[in-house]
């Protein structure tokens, strides 16, 4: 399975919730490979906290793959190369974890038939050897996504499923945004369309994952006013009428990821010893990651229109 | 003292590249000669004993490139590189590609037609040590770019027979590719063959150096096409029996993950079944120690007898029905 994950803008948490979606992935006992598209900033490395990689790798990576200068694209095995302690011990029953980093003096790239080749070839060789193949993609309509739009179009991949997530914060500008990217006249669906897609075929295949979202019944602001706790529940009662009209509700929703100060600060995966030993972020965080990973595998979840 | 380039036996250098073919049945023979039908020119070599193997007719890649060593000298080489996939049981495909340098190449290159007369032959222009190339060819690393390199040859031969419309890209289990890179070098006097070393890197890299007695070069990649396919199927195996969990997870879930294995792996083992006699010792060698065929057979018993105690515990209407 290809999953992309795309987001309107920057800073909406797309990296680290889908680094952590593999990582879960991964402990469900799925192969799973993390394919650094973010041309612009390639810092998945630093999320799976990958020493000598943080900001991309020096050749090699996948950006000087896609255009022809390295035939291997270089491939990291997180369980045995990460620094962070929870992920050098491969737990018995997960499945590989591996990083294809970027390169440090990547840079959006133009993109000809050669790169669209490599592209198909390198998809069609990774899904036949991992179970999951997690595409992080650079914030808006970038190169990245016309990239993938092309290459999903080949005849090559119309038997390989393919899923995309959408990521945006729980505000105003940003719900509007996502619509944009998706359904706007130079969104995913139009550019897709021109390219050779099916429009409801590929519609069906995108969800939205809602991140940072502050919930006002949590424990966390049952202190404030009441005023202020009024307004926070209209807030989040207009936001969700806005997301219905603009066809980002329930039936397009696979995960809502609740604002976590580790997400945002630390950015990096969340394991285990983080919500149950040393208690830095919240169970229901860990929750909605599990809850995310399991959807994302889930056809019920994508059958929903 | 080393002798003078002329006196000099040519080395062998390449690369197998070896994948799953991505389509959810086998190919018949017809089928598969029609996805290896590379050459209009060319027919496609087909052969159904002991089993089926089809090969595609020789391709010709032209290079001017430097040779890799350790030491930073690279000299300068133009010739072609010979390439051919292979599809075993209409199930396994491989990419070969190798070169044979031949030295007194002299110091310049020569127009094309020259090499063009000389299939599969790299000329090195100036000096060149043979173990220099052998070591900076078999390094783990993988090779810079600019240096002759089979391995990208044959790269891109696998993808693009595997993006062949004969096949649906379903592929009924999950793998990797794997890649042997090998040499081999003269045999001393008019000595056997053997082999040197074999080493497992990460990455799929597998590393081969051997001995050869004269034989043809193309007999030589074929050898380590065998070696590739069985080593590829070793690896396959090994990684489809750790991920049914064999042994922990409850039996159903695991005879459910391990029914690829027994539909399209269990029959390819057969070492050696092409291989010339004067080649033979190589596969000697490797059953003795490590075992190729001994850590197979240990798999398939441990799965044959999974199978045979799932049988067993079926309640009794169940086999009564069938």
């Amino acid at each position: 399975m290809l999953v992309f994950a795309a987001s309107d803008k920057g800073g909406t948490g797309r990296s680290v919730t889908s680094s952590n979606v593999a990582y879960r992935r991964a402990l469900a006992g799925d192969d799973v490979c993390y394919l650094d598209f973010d041309f612009g900033s390639p810092t998945a490395a630093a999320v799976f906290d990958v020493p000598g990689a943080s900001r991309g790798v020096a050749s090699a990576g996948l950006h000087s793959h896609l255009q022809g200068r390295h035939t291997e694209p270089h491939r990291i095995d997180v369980w045995a190369e990460s620094e962070h302690d929870e992920l050098r011990y491969r737990p018995t029953g997960s499945g590989r974890l591996v990083l294809l980093p970027g390169d440090r003096d990547g840079g959006e790239f133009a993109i000809g038939k050669d790169t669209v080749r490599r592209c198909v070839n390198l998809f069609l060789q990774l899904e036949s050897e991992f179970d999951v193949v997690v595409v992080d993609l650079s914030a808006g309509r970038s190169y990245a996504v016309d990239m993938v739009l092309e290459a999903t179009a080949q005849p090559e991949l119309q038997g390989v499923l393919s899923r995309w997530l959408v990521f945006h914060r729980w505000t105003h500008q940003h719900v509007i945004a996502a619509h944009g990217l998706v359904f706007g006249e130079r969104g995913i669906v139009a550019g897709g369309v021109e390219r050779g897609h099916d429009k409801g075929a590929l519609r069906d295949s995108i969800r939205f994952v809602r991140a940072a979202v502050p919930d006002p019944e949590s424990p966390l602001w049952s202190h404030v006013p009441l005023a202020q706790s009024e307004w926070m529940r209209k807030c989040d009662r207009d936001l969700t009428e806005l997301a219905a009209e603009l066809e980002l509700g329930y039936a397009r929703l696979l995960g809502k990821i609740p604002l976590e100060p580790v997400l945002q600060w630390r950015e990096q995966l969340i394991t285990d010893e983080d919500v149950l030993a040393s208690k830095v972020a919240g169970m229901a965080t860990r929750q909605a990651l599990e809850e995310l990973a399991a959807a994302l595998v889930d056809d019920e979840a994508w059958e929903r229109q | 003292m080393a002798p003078p380039d002329r006196d000099r036996r040519p080395i062998l250098c390449g690369e197998v590249r070896t994948s799953v073919l991505r389509t959810s049945e086998a190919l018949t023979a017809r089928t598969a000669a029609q996805l290896l039908n590379l050459r209009p020119d060319e027919h496609v070599l087909l052969s159904e004993r002991p089993n089926l193997r089809v090969a595609s007719p020789q391709l010709l890649t032209g290079v001017d490139c430097r040779l890799p060593s350790l030491n930073g000298s690279r000299p300068r080489a133009v010739g072609t590189v010979a390439a051919r996939a292979v599809l075993t049981e209409g199930r396994v495909l491989q990419a070969s590609a190798f070169a044979r340098l031949v030295p007194g190449g002299g110091d310049h290159r020569k127009p094309w037609g020259h090499y063009l007369l000389r299939p599969g032959v790299v000329e090195p222009l100036g000096r060149h040590q043979d173990g220099e190339f052998t070591e900076g060819f078999l390094a783990a690393a993988p090779l810079p770019g600019g240096v002759l390199n089979p391995g990208a040859v044959a790269e891109r031969l696998l993808d693009e027979v595997l993006r062949h419309r004969l096949l649906d890209q379903r592929a009924p289990f999950k793998s990797g590719r794997t890649r042997l890179r090998w040499v081999a070098l003269p045999a001393a006097g008019d000595g056997v063959t053997s082999i040197e070393r074999f080493t497992v890197a990460a990455d799929g890299l597998r590393t081969v150096a051997l001995r050869v007695a004269p034989a043809d070069p193309s007999a030589v990649a074929a050898l380590c096409e065998d070696l590739a396919l069985h080593d590829w199927l070793l690896t396959t195996l090994v990684a489809l029996v750790e991920r049914s969990r064999l042994g922990s997870g409850d039996r159903e879930a695991v005879l459910t993950a391990l029914r690829p294995v027994v539909d399209h792996l269990l029959h390819l083992w057969m070492p050696g079944a092409r291989v010339p006699d004067v080649l033979s010792g190589v596969w000697e060698t490797l059953e003795r120690r490590p075992g190729f065929s001994r850590q197979w057979q240990a798999l398939v018993q441990r799965i044959r007898d999974q199978v045979a105690l799932q049988t067993v515990s079926l309640p009794r209407p169940v086999l009564a029905d069938s």
